[in-house]
């Protein structure tokens, strides 16, 4: 992740390492919980 | 769907956090995050996305659930030592353990989906089937193993939707928002 967040910073100027970090953690966090989680909604589930 | 406001909200109290303790916050580096992405798109293709989902078979899609989090076991045990993992692991363990011992599908009750789809007509959904796309099998309590590992509880009324989720997802939303909060603690430790 380390070599992506400074190639992704160096392309644009006031974005920091820090901030493509944390995009990350929470982009893989999102899919985490997409696929880990179970829950039954309407949204995916109405019909 | 739900969970993702546990995202929301664990980032929200770790920043705030953060800019209380004067420090920066700290968002924590993951490892092995291409295996969630290797678990998940099958996952998206199943469930989420519904010109997909409605041409993936049931017996495929059950199969692709139960394999993607067992891969997904292995992310959490790659982070386990970052705060809130162990939390997520025993979450994602019981929702793996529940739909492994009911045929590869959550399973949920004809009551729960009644609750959730109050609109629709009473002979909407069936025993036996699936509901909708998502991951839930509609199933008797009687013949649900472990019945109080899933899809049970009920967001509240005034909530903008309506939703059922498990013990193991509230366990999977407490970690992520230990997570997110502990990356704005003063002396973070990974």
């Amino acid at each position: 992740m380390n070599r992506v967040t400074r190639i992704l910073s160096l392309s644009a100027a006031k974005i920091t390492p820090q901030h493509i970090q944390l995009f990350l953690l929470i982009l893989a966090l999102s899919l985490f919980v997409l696929g880990a989680g179970a829950p039954g909604d309407t949204i995916i589930g109405g019909r | 769907m739900i969970l993702l406001l546990a995202i929301a909200a664990g980032l929200i109290a770790g920043l705030a956090r953060a800019w209380i303790n004067k420090r920066p916050y700290q968002a924590s580096e993951l490892k092995w995050v291409w295996v969630v992405v290797l678990a998940v798109i099958p996952q998206l293709l199943a469930f989420h996305f519904s010109g997909a989902a409605k041409r993936i078979p049931d017996d495929l899609a059950s199969f692709i659930l139960v394999g993607s989090q067992i891969l997904l076991l292995f992310f959490v045990w790659a982070n386990c030592k970052l705060p809130g993992f162990y939390v997520m692991g025993l979450g994602l363990g019981l929702n793996l353990l529940v739909i492994a011992l009911n045929r590869g599908w959550m399973p949920i009750s004809l009551e729960t989906v009644q609750s959730l789809t109050p609109d629709a007509p009473p002979d909407t959904w069936h025993i036996g089937e699936r509901f909708g796309i998502s991951k839930d099998l509609i199933l008797p309590v009687v013949e649900t193993r472990l019945w109080y590992l899933s899809d049970r509880f009920l967001l509240p009324h005034w909530f903008p939707w309506r939703a059922a989720y498990s013990l193991g997802d509230i366990f999977i939303a407490i970690g992520v928002f230990w997570l997110l909060w502990a990356s704005g603690a003063a002396h973070h430790q990974e």
